[in-house]
């Protein structure tokens, strides 16, 4: 068994498939990181459209069990989200 | 020389004019200091995502410049002195941008290294098909809890 060389992708997390076995009718889809897919390496704090897809109603960062997006770019779009807040292109908090 | 983006917000209270006008001076300043305009586009009057200093707009303007560190603090001093200017911000870009461009140095190695691989694959699809076959019984235990 090899480990997994450069730092677990999204493509390494083998939690889908398994639960299938059990409910038949609710298959998992296998979420891929947004970023990765369309090879968008630097994630731009100003493009606020791209920023709001990860910005759910109450104006919390999409945590990335439900985005699926992978950790490296977790980390490059919390930075730009925080970013954009700070020159209110992005709310802190809205209710 | 670094590469940096500059967002600076002015006061929605000034003309369209007026507020060119000021961002006129801070252009100045760079331009005078030695910077070279990669970027220097208006976004217009935007409204902000909440209100600072009791308004609800802004006059956003972005420049993106390659400049000395030195020249950018100093326009970042001036800019928090004055009234007209709501908020600001200067980041660093060209490191991030280097980063990024490695990455994708990296991956498209990756990519060109793949396609010798699926010979082997099944073989290695085997031992995984064999891996979950011995994981379910711990597997549901930690998707319980």
């Amino acid at each position: 068994m090899m480990p997994p060389r450069s730092g677990g992708r999204s493509g390494s997390r083998d939690r889908d498939g398994k639960p299938s076995q059990r409910k038949k009718f609710f298959v998992r889809r296998r979420k891929v990181c947004k970023f990765c897919a369309e090879k968008l390496e630097y994630v731009d704090w100003k493009d606020v459209k791209l920023l709001q897809s990860f910005i759910p109603e109450r104006g919390k960062i999409l945590p990335r069990r439900i985005s699926g997006t992978c950790a490296l770019h977790q980390r490059k779009l919390q930075t730009a989200i925080k970013r954009a807040r700070f020159v209110a292109l992005l709310p802190y908090a809205t209710d | 020389m670094r590469l940096y983006d500059i967002v600076v917000l002015v006061t929605p209270d000034l003309t369209d004019e007026d507020a060119q006008k000021t961002l006129g001076d801070y252009r100045k300043i760079l331009a005078d200091g030695g910077a070279e305009f990669v970027k220097d586009e208006s976004w217009g009057r935007r409204r902000m995502a909440f209100p600072i200093g009791r308004k609800r707009d802004a006059f956003y303007h972005h420049f993106q410049v390659k400049a000395e560190p030195a020249l950018v603090s100093e326009t970042e001093r001036r800019l928090k002195l004055s009234d007209q200017i709501v908020r600001h911000l200067a980041v660093r870009a060209d490191e991030e941008l280097k980063r990024s461009a490695k990455m994708a140095v990296r991956i498209a190695k990756k990519a060109a290294r793949r396609p010798p691989r699926p010979p082997a694959s099944p073989e290695a699809l085997a031992g995984k098909a064999a891996g979950p076959d011995a994981a379910p019984p711990d597997l549901p235990e930690r998707s319980d809890s």
